[in-house]
């Protein structure tokens, strides 16, 4: 790991180089709507640095909402052409996450490429470079330092930047990350002291890993479940904000002679998620859907994947229409 | 407010009590409460926009037939297009106002709802009166251009759906695979058929809460589609949505006197 | 380079039979005849018209038997109706093998019982027919099978050639009511007719698949029987898209039916949430 200093001046200089070598850069950007999104930029002027979170996370990069799988096309002797563009994705650069969302990347790296590895999603992976900035202001829906993270996190990014009075701090974390800081080198200074405690937010710690690892064995059968999911309206905002939610459906468009089959977000508290064929439907109530959700967050991706799926950012509770709490909901079914 | 939640939750007037609670951010969430000891949670002011009649369709709520319900106006307007269209038949509901004055009103029976809500009927919103007079000024490229860059942003979370107290079908047409009438997958052009769908099923029926907008997660403003598409159906067939007991739906009558101005 | 799982293959209906009202079986071949398509008995696939989408179902011929593999379905929704709209020489998409398959060489020596019923014998053919390809390996064979109406019963000409071996015991039965003038065999539930037929279990391995209600009422008679929970295996169905235990759409708990299963002992069915 290499520490340097960037002066915050230079910021925008550094960003439009990137764009300048050719390469995509995904940043957030305020909207007329007052959200901000992260969305490709053509210059730093774009984006946003005044908020505290995104709406939607940046998954989009590598695990976009409508994936297009492969295109087909019969032929006269009826078999078919089967193609895919996996070798059309551009370097690109995802500029601003927070460190709960660079975590994010880091749990989606490890639940499509563990095992039975995803192509498109390590196609998409493999020529993203992550610039996180940590978090100097946060909210009270923001609860990363109750499942092991905090807003000067350096997991899952390439470089870290910490911003200071002028300047900021670069961890640079990744060889991938120096590659990036070393072709514009002349921008940034060395350092070897590192004093960003000072510069971070403190969010509210609501509970701890060693907590969760005890009782969430509990919760399944917990009595609470139907109260924390009475608000429940059942659509998909919580899922699609979710920096590590990755359930997707998938669907052919076109007709039986020409089209594409592509891959498109679905969420797990949809109520036809689970419906058979038959009609027979193993989570048929909004209850069941939502245990499901939590309890994959917090105890089903630990025993699969040995992680927590859930970074603390906070989207879910923000977006939901009746701000669902999280948090709260787990916190009430173990205890 | 609470004292009264409290005493129709003790006499059994009501089982469930549907209103709003302060959450950790002091913002206005909707609550369940089923005993007179929780109703010190309740709160009420201008801050509580959820439309909480949609929760009405839920099956534990359904459950439970004597229901609470603390509502605005928009709440009670959907109230009262949901009776007109005989969705509400096996509950019984106590509605919980408050009026411009700031008083406590108490609603028991759908006729004092009738009432109440013709003394009280709200007229189209500033900032969506003006938002829509700005749209109907532009060309039609102009309006395109604007929709097809809102809709580009579409998720196809459903969250419009799921808050609008008239969406309330088992199987909704996005859910029907045989055919696929709307694709699944969130792009442009299968977000505008998603979106005029819903706003063609909600003609005539949706009372402006302006709620699906408000709580997109992308930020579009999709309440103007269906207001728009009500602006319309008023200006042709008259008739005004939640506002009576007795349905008039302009999509299923027909009147010898209907004007035809839309075929050119 | 990692292999693409969401290509499929391209294989050619090679023969149709009409198992039943709305159930049919396809024989299946690889037009690529460099496809190296391996699997075990219990693995699934998804099987897919092109424009309409994908559906999952097991593969119900044996890896003993080369050349060829089949499925057999039954026309429900979307995309099975589609399937049954093919004809002989169209090509449709596999995508597969996916899932643990039965483990048939721990069960060497060992007596098979076989229970299901309707469409549930499908995904048990691979299992009996890798079982009879290697008869000598194995001890008894029962097999307890059963439909609502003789005309629901599938592969009848197969039904027929298992009852005229001597090396099988087959026990057919139809639901009362649901026979013929000249049917001959068993009439009852599938679970009163294994009452009166009882398995031993003494190095035994029993195989239940089918409708959940048979599964349901044929467990306690095999505890009787003195079957453990770990020498009784099944096949469980959830609705699946993708296969390989991404898409989340077949999890029962921390379980991916398509990748941990789809074959499971019935003690490991005990141990999941009762969400399927």
């Amino acid at each position: 790991m290499e520490l340097k200093l960037l002066s915050t001046s230079d910021i925008a200089v550094f960003v439009d180089g990137l764009l300048k070598a050719g390469k995509v850069v995904v940043a957030p950007v305020l909207k007329q709507s007052g959200k901000v999104f992260f969305k490709p930029v053509q210059s730093f002027a774009e984006v946003a640095t005044d908020y505290i979170q995104t709406a939607f996370s940046a998954k989009e990069v590598v695990f976009p909402k409508v994936e297009e799988l492969f295109t087909y096309q019969h032929n006269e002797d009826g078999s078919l052409d089967i193609k895919d563009q996996l070798d059309r994705i551009p370097e690109t650069v995802v500029w601003g996450l927070r460190p709960c969302d660079a975590a994010g990347f880091d749990y989606l790296n490890q639940f499509f490429l563990k095992e039975n590895p995803d192509v498109y999603f390590k196609a998409r992976y493999d020529k993203t470079t992550l610039v996180t900035v940590s978090c100097s202001k946060c909210d009270e829906s923001c609860f990363c330092t109750s499942v092991d993270s905090h807003p000067g996190d350096t997991k899952g990014s390439d470089i870290l930047l910490t911003a200071m009075d002028g300047k900021c701090y670069v961890e640079v974390i990744t060889d991938n990350g120096l590659a990036l800081i070393n072709s514009a080198k002349e921008l940034f200074t060395s350092t070897d002291t590192l004093s960003k405690e000072a510069f971070l937010a403190k969010p509210a710690t609501h509970f701890s890993m060693d907590e969760i690892k005890d009782k969430i064995q509990y919760a399944y059968a917990s009595a609470e479940w139907k109260h924390a999911s009475m608000g429940c309206y059942s659509c998909g905002a919580c899922a699609f904000a979710c920096p590590t939610c990755t359930c997707f459906d998938i669907q052919d468009e076109g007709t039986q002679d020409h089209g594409k089959r592509v891959r498109c977000w679905d969420a797990c508290g949809m109520s036809q998620f689970t419906k058979h064929a038959s009609g027979h439907n193993p989570r048929n109530t909004q209850t069941e859907r939502r245990r499901q959700r939590l309890m994959h967050k917090f105890k089903y991706s630990v025993e699969n994947l040995g992680v927590v799926s859930c970074v603390g950012c906070g989207r879910c509770i923000r977006v939901c229409p009746s701000h669902l709490n999280i948090f709260e909901n787990i916190l009430s079914v173990m205890n | 407010m609470q004292d009264k939640a409290a005493e129709l939750l003790k006499n059994g007037t009501v089982n469930l009590l549907i209103g709003f609670s302060e959450d950790l951010g002091k913002r206005p969430v909707p609550c369940f409460i089923e005993t007179a000891e929780e109703a010190n949670i309740l709160v009420f002011n201008q801050e509580c926009k959820n439309n909480l009649s949609v929760y009405l369709h839920k099956k534990e709520v359904k459950d439970a037939v004597k229901i609470g319900l603390v509502s605005n106006i928009a709440t009670l307007r959907s109230v009262m297009q949901l009776l007109s269209e005989n969705q509400l038949w096996s509950l019984t509901i106590t509605y919980l106002t408050v009026n411009t004055a700031g008083a406590l009103v108490v609603l028991s029976s759908a006729e004092e709802l009738e009432a109440y809500v013709q003394a009280n009927f709200p007229t189209c919103r500033a900032e969506d009166k003006e938002m829509l007079d700005k749209l109907n000024a532009m060309t039609r490229a102009e309006r395109w251009a604007y929709w097809k860059d809102q809709l580009s942003e579409c998720v196809k979370c459903y969250a419009c759906r799921a808050v609008c107290p008239m969406c309330y079908c088992t199987v909704c047409t996005t859910e029907c695979n045989q055919p696929q009438w709307i694709k699944t997958s969130a792009e442009t052009s299968g977000n505008f058929e998603y979106h005029t769908m819903r706003a063609m099923h909600l003609g005539g029926r949706c009372i402006n809460c302006g709620e699906c907008g408000r709580i997109c997660p992308a930020g579009i403003p999709v309440h103007l589609l269906t207001a728009q598409m009500n602006l319309e159906i008023e200006q042709e067939f008259g008739g005004k949505t939640g506002w009576s007991l007795k349905s008039e739906y302009a999509m299923n009558s027909f009147k010898p006197g209907d004007k035809e101005n839309f075929i050119k | 380079m990692d292999t693409n799982q969401y290509i499929p293959y391209q294989v050619r209906i090679a023969d149709i039979i009409d198992e039943a009202p709305l159930v049919r079986t396809y024989r299946l071949e690889f037009t690529d005849p460099t496809a190296n398509f391996t699997f075990k008995a219990g693995q699934f696939a998804e099987y897919g018209v092109f424009g309409e989408g994908e559906s999952t179902f097991c593969i119900a011929s044996s890896p003993t038997r080369e050349g060829y593999l089949e499925c057999t379905f039954r026309s429900s929704g979307r995309v099975t109706k589609a399937l049954a709209n093919c004809e002989i020489n169209d090509i449709i998409g596999l995508r597969g093998p996916f899932g643990k398959a039965f483990p048939i060489e721990e069960w060497y020596g060992k007596d098979i019982v076989f229970i299901t019923g309707g469409i549930g014998l499908p995904p048990l053919r691979c299992v009996i027919w890798n079982v009879l390809d290697q008869r000598e390996k194995f001890g008894k064979v029962s097999i307890y099978y059963g439909a609502r109406t003789v005309a629901d019963l599938v592969y009848k000409e197969e039904l027929d050639n298992w009852k005229k071996r001597d090396d099988v015991d087959l026990f057919l039965t139809v639901d009362p009511g649901g026979e013929t003038k000249d049917w001959k065999d068993n009439v009852g539930f599938v679970p009163t007719i294994i009452e009166q037929n009882l398995p031993s279990s003494t190095n035994a391995i029993a195989i239940v698949a089918g409708p959940p209600i048979l599964i349901k009422m044929s467990m306690p008679i095999l505890a009787k029987c003195g079957f453990a929970n770990d020498k009784i295996f099944t096949t469980l169905e959830n609705r699946m898209k993708c296969g390989v235990g991404k898409c989340g759409h077949c999890t029962v708990g921390k379980t991916y039916v398509c990748k941990d299963g789809p074959v499971f002992t019935y003690e490991e069915v005990l141990q999941m949430p009762q969400e399927y």
